[in-house]
């Protein structure tokens, strides 16, 4: 937080100041994915939240089994098909893109923890 | 079930195509959307139960046929998959 307003209050004054906001927005986006572990930096805690969330609703998942080890087929019963699904959605939720390569081998919520947790993008 | 194998090619081409049908139907109406992604899934479960994993002529049979939709689903003027030859996708 504290990098962010340091580069808020640097952008503001006269050097752009044409810039709209959304040239703005996407300017420190870019800054944001620069610095590698940075303030805004995603923290681990909230990526197993929200990991964790993402496939505790998912119709065909008991929420009660859903830890951060858990294995989708072998301890939620998922099939290839449904773990699709759950790495879409988790594309969604972290504003991502995840290739095939990548999201094939994504099969339980530990590996899914620590692709999005290393991904600079993730947001 | 057994334990997780690896997936074969043939595996992860079909799994490739109906990531590629999940990502069309993000681009169309909410409520479209949700059409799409019932009626596509549905499909693949029906097909997975029903195919004989060993059939290779057969499935590759099905995912060119699949990529051709997918195509169509893709241009921006297909709305809904109802406006898809979906007669074709039953078995005859």
């Amino acid at each position: 937080m504290a990098v962010r307003a340091a580069i808020l209050r640097h952008i503001r004054v006269p050097v752009m100041p044409s810039l709209r906001k959304s040239q703005t927005w996407s300017l420190l986006n870019s800054l944001r994915s620069m610095s590698s572990h940075g303030d805004d930096h995603l923290n681990k805690e909230e990526v197993i939240d929200r990991v964790l969330s993402v496939v505790k609703s998912f119709p065909k998942v008991d929420p009660s089994k859903v830890t951060p080890e858990v294995h989708f087929q072998k301890d939620l019963g998922l099939d290839s098909l449904d773990k699709v699904e759950i790495v879409m959605a988790l594309e969604e939720e972290f504003k991502l893109e995840i290739p095939d390569k990548e999201a094939d081998k994504i099969d339980s919520c530990n590996l899914a923890i620590e692709y999005i947790y290393n991904h600079p993008m993730a947001g | 079930m057994g334990g997780p194998k690896p997936l074969s090619g043939m595996q992860k081409q079909v799994l490739s195509l109906y990531r590629g049908f999940l990502r069309a139907a993000r681009s169309k109406s909410p409520e479209d959307r949700r059409q799409i992604e019932s009626i596509v899934s549905a499909e693949f479960r029906r097909h997975s139960k029903l195919v004989d994993r060993k059939n290779f002529l057969y499935i590759e049979y099905l995912l060119r046929r699949g990529h051709k939709q997918l195509d169509q689903l893709k241009s921006p003027d297909t709305l809904k998959l109802s406006s898809l030859s979906l007669r074709n996708l039953k078995r005859p």
